[in-house]
């Protein structure tokens, strides 16, 4: 008989990411000082793991209009847009929003998720959606709860995408989503490519500009504005939890479909609006993004400056051209203990693990603020570069040249940087297996087969012991003196090693599905 | 039995018909990647003159890591099974050195190994034939292992012995099934058999004395205490010598630093000679006992059942070596026709003589190569094995 709690508590993972110390999810922020330095254990540390692209988080302009709407309207509206939860401040925002991004109408949405689930109102049993295999679980939702039929390109791959569009019945109904900016490795989507594509086989686009809007752009409307193919996209996407400072998303196109999606979509029908504050937050945060645009551009040159900092180190900083940076570790259990020494030098940022990106590619994911300081900038990469070294993933010295990166400047047209290689995946069968043991491998063999592992690990012991070089022999004798000299290092080499042993190293499932 | 649907064209109609029930797939992972290094063990089961390699070697050959030819070239290795069972293996290599230095197009197959079944052989090599063509290339060679600088030829004459170390060996059905296959003869190498207890033909150590006091050649042993100097300069003769050889490529320095250091362990230094003309190294004879004879004793591996019985075994056999292989002998541009390799040639056969041995092996040489050819013969050897490399348009 099975009971369907017994996945929870036969999960292993969890309770050994815990016992390690390894686990780096749920961090309790104790407080925050200015958004870019946070507490988390009573430490300090400067915060590059959040999404908060222009600091009006902690702007105190944002704040007073959030303070202010629930003094005059309470903490909530207590229901759903359609019957009482509706107020002026949800139209004026909508308004607002529609005037920024150029479009007939907008709708405010309780969450950038449920945005997202919205979409599924439009999607009829008949139409057909192409969509990213990278794009945000949300969206990969949002298709799921229609009745429609899913065509998944491979990522930008634009070939792929019109092999399944030419394929696909003419006489269907087709939309075209992808993400803007793909959250964990930074890249754009190939806009004016989709474009093309959706004029010659007839199907609508949708954007989601979460982490663009506010960012690209002269304007900081997005992926759109950035490829001056506004007119072009149908629908656009943002939410307010990035730029915005606040929470929430909105969905913006023509009337008629924004009304439609208004009165049908399920995740804004059946559930509470936006609270008071979090609507004044974005209303306030929206006029800075208009008011302010030396915001975007310092925004973009920390990227500038933070990408070509690692670089210069030996670090990958992938195909990202957006202040998404993510550093490339490779190892999972690396990426771990990286993101641990990290913490304890103060700074915060997250580690991706697969099954967010392919395996053996894990990394460390850092985003920035406007509003952060060069000092701590600096910190930063100094922290990253000590750790770095000191866990093998760059070199002792730094290399005499490095690419540096293009970033997606206002009038620009970068889609992503060169692929470089430690990303290409191996294309050789023989590397791609290490060969790591699991428990549950291990409690299927029988006896036999145990013995046979332990007697294949004495052979290949004296296998390298036979092979040993004067040299190797050398280097042995001052092994004693490196290890102790290492000894700080040792518990943690012997996690890494170890830990091998007992977690699945992701290798189910290549592509990332449920990402963030 | 099910044909497969192949347009009958006449280059295929005499092909053995594709057997439904085999799959191939390349080998992904390290369970197969054993199968892949254990499957012979079944098909030499009843040869008395396999060796059998020590499986850590194998692997650390197929580790890219390890194999300093993976610095540059490409390998898929493909498994053939039927119902589970594997019964072929073949490897696909691209050897982007190989086209840059002969300017073509051509890629290898190797590692080859199959029960005997034609129809399975061609699934493999139809294989390893779609994998390089879909990188380009318009010809396929082979059995490499896996490059002409490691071993390469598959065995078709002088089954009645052992291989000499670094030399491949085979069943002899192979040669048939390749044939039934489409595959062509590109060219056979040769390995000539010489024993010590027979004296030299007196003509050549006349004349070859003569030549020493004349060219003022003086031979010595390898320094073992300059070793890396030594192995720099045995690289620019062995680079020259071969240059324009069929097949050769050069070696990369990692690929000669590799090989130098699996050579050290078992070579002698008396037997690894210099000759030098005034001062300047001009020719080398490299020849290194048959470690085959002691490997063969291991039986595959060092420990069994955790206990190094392999390794005494291994140790115990290396003590009764009593064979040699000369692997290199190599001449400057600009000094051969001389007589050098005739030098070098006495010399090793005396140091052998005086060092117990009983003889040995001299290989490989190019079958057209008749410069070198005779002189070999010219020293009593006998031609003992024949291997061919074949080719096939892609």
């Amino acid at each position: 008989m099975s009971d369907v709690f017994d996945k929870c508590s036969n999960w292993k993972d969890y309770r050994i990411a815990k016992a390690t110390g390894l686990y780096p999810y749920f961090r309790a922020i104790e407080a925050s000082h200015g958004a870019t330095e946070v507490e988390i254990e009573g430490r300090r540390v400067v915060m590059v793991g959040s999404n908060n692209y222009l600091g009006l988080s902690a702007d105190p302009r944002v704040k007073e209009a959030a303070i202010k709407a629930v003094e005059k309207f309470g903490t909530t509206c207590s229901g759903s847009r359609l019957l009482n939860g509706t107020l002026a401040l949800h139209e004026e925002l909508e308004a607002k929003l529609a005037k920024f991004l150029n479009r007939e109408a907008a709708i405010v949405i309780s969450t950038g998720f449920q945005t997202n689930l919205a979409l599924a109102s439009i999607l009829g049993r008949h139409d057909i959606v192409f969509s990213d295999r990278q794009n945000h679980a949300s969206l990969v939702d949002g298709i799921r709860l229609s009745f429609a039929t899913e065509r998944k390109f491979r990522h930008n791959d634009m070939d792929h995408l019109e092999q399944l569009l030419a394929q696909a019945e003419p006489n269907a109904g087709k939309i075209i989503v992808t993400d803007g900016v793909f959250s964990m490795e930074g890249d754009l989507c190939n806009l004016p490519r989709i474009v093309e594509l959706a004029k010659h086989y007839n199907a609508r686009v949708m954007t989601d500009d979460a982490h663009s809007m506010g960012v690209l752009g002269d304007k900081g409307r997005g992926t759109s504005e950035y490829f001056g193919l506004e007119k072009e996209t149908d629908l656009v996407m943002g939410t307010f939890s990035k730029s915005f400072a606040s929470l929430g998303g909105v969905l913006a196109g023509p009337f008629e479909v924004i009304n439609y999606i208004r009165h049908k979509a399920r995740s804004v029908i059946f559930s509470a609006s936006m609270t008071p504050a979090s609507i004044a937050a974005a209303l306030k945060a929206l006029e800075i993004i208009e008011a302010e645009p030396q915001r975007r551009e310092r925004l973009l040159d920390i990227a500038e400056k933070m990408h070509n900092g690692f670089r210069a180190m030996g670090f990958d900083t992938g195909v990202s051209v957006t202040p998404v940076v993510p550093v490339h570790i490779g190892d999972q259990v690396k990426c771990f203990r990286f993101w641990r020494a990290l913490h304890e030098a103060g700074v915060f940022a997250n580690p991706v693990i697969p099954p967010a990106v392919e395996a053996g590619h894990a990394l460390i994911r850092t985003s920035y603020m406007a509003t952060h300081t060069d000092a701590q900038l600096d910190r930063v990469l100094d922290t990253f570069e000590t750790i770095g070294r000191k866990l093998n993933v760059i070199p002792e010295t730094r290399p005499t040249v490095y690419e540096p990166v293009k970033i997606a400047r206002p009038g620009t047209r970068v889609l992503h940087n060169k692929a470089s290689e430690t990303w290409a995946a191996g294309s050789a069968g023989l590397l791609a297996d290490k060969g790591g043991l699991t428990l549950e491998q291990l409690s299927r063999m029988s006896s036999r087969e145990v013995a046979g592992k332990l007697f294949d690990a004495v052979e290949q012991l004296t296998w390298r012991a036979a092979n040993l070089q004067p040299d190797d022999l050398r280097k042995l004798g001052n092994a004693p003196m490196k290890l102790w000299e290492k000894r700080g290092e040792l518990p943690g080499l012997l996690l890494e090693k170890g830990a091998h042993f007992f977690m699945r190293n992701g290798t189910n499932g290549t592509q990332s599905e449920d990402r963030n | 039995m099910a044909l497969p649907a192949e347009p009958s064209s006449p280059a295929t109609a005499s092909l053995p018909p594709l057997p439904s029930d085999v799959q191939v797939t390349p080998v992904r992972g390290s369970t197969e990647k054993m199968q892949f290094i254990r499957f012979p063990y079944g098909i030499y089961k009843n040869d008395p003159n396999w060796v059998m390699p020590l499986e850590m070697e194998r692997k650390d050959f197929l580790d890219p890591k390890k194999n300093p030819f993976f610095q540059y070239g490409e390998v898929e290795l493909f498994l053939a099974r039927r119902g589970g069972e594997v019964v072929g293996r073949i490897a696909a290599i691209r050897n982007p050195r190989h086209m840059e230095v002969h300017g073509t197009k051509e890629g290898f197959f190797g590692l080859f190994e199959c029960v005997n079944d034609a129809g399975i052989t061609r699934a493999l090599l139809d294989a390893a034939a779609a994998w390089l063509r879909e990188r380009g290339m318009n010809a396929m060679l082979g059995p490499a292992n896996v490059s002409s600088n490691q071993d390469w030829g598959l065995l078709i004459d002088g089954f009645d012995t052992p291989p000499a170390i670094m030399m491949p060996h085979n069943p002899p059905y192979y040669a048939a099934l390749l044939e039934a296959c489409g595959l062509t003869k590109a060219k056979d190498l040769y390995a000539f058999e010489l024993s010590s207890s027979a004296a030299p033909p007196e003509k050549v150590v006349r004349i070859a004395e003569k030549l020493r006091v004349r060219e003022g050649v003086t031979v010595r042993p390898v320094n073992m205490k300059d070793l890396d100097a030594e192995v720099k300069r045995i690289r620019d003769i062995y680079n020259s010598a071969w240059e324009k050889n069929w097949g050769f490529v050069p070696f990369t320095d990692a690929e000669f630093d590799h090989l130098a250091k699996d050579l050290k362990a078992i070579v002698r230094p008396e037997l690894a000679l210099m000759a030098e003309v005034k001062g300047e190294p001009v020719a080398f004879a490299l020849t290194v006992p048959d470690a085959n004879q002691a490997i063969k004793a291991a039986g595959g591996r060092l420990t069994h059942f955790g206990l190094p019985i392999g390794l005494a075994k291994l140790l115990l056999a290396s003590r009764r070596i009593n064979r040699l292989r000369l692997i290199i002998l190599g001449i400057k541009e600009g000094y051969r026709r001389r007589g050098l390799d005739a030098i070098l040639y006495l010399d090793t056969l005396r140091t052998a003589k005086q060092l117990g041995y009983v003889g040995g092996e001299i290989s490989w040489t190019l079958e057209d190569n008749h410069l070198v050819n005779r002189a070999i013969e010219s020293m009593g050897a006998q031609r003992s094995k024949t291997y061919r490399v074949y080719q096939r348009s892609l």
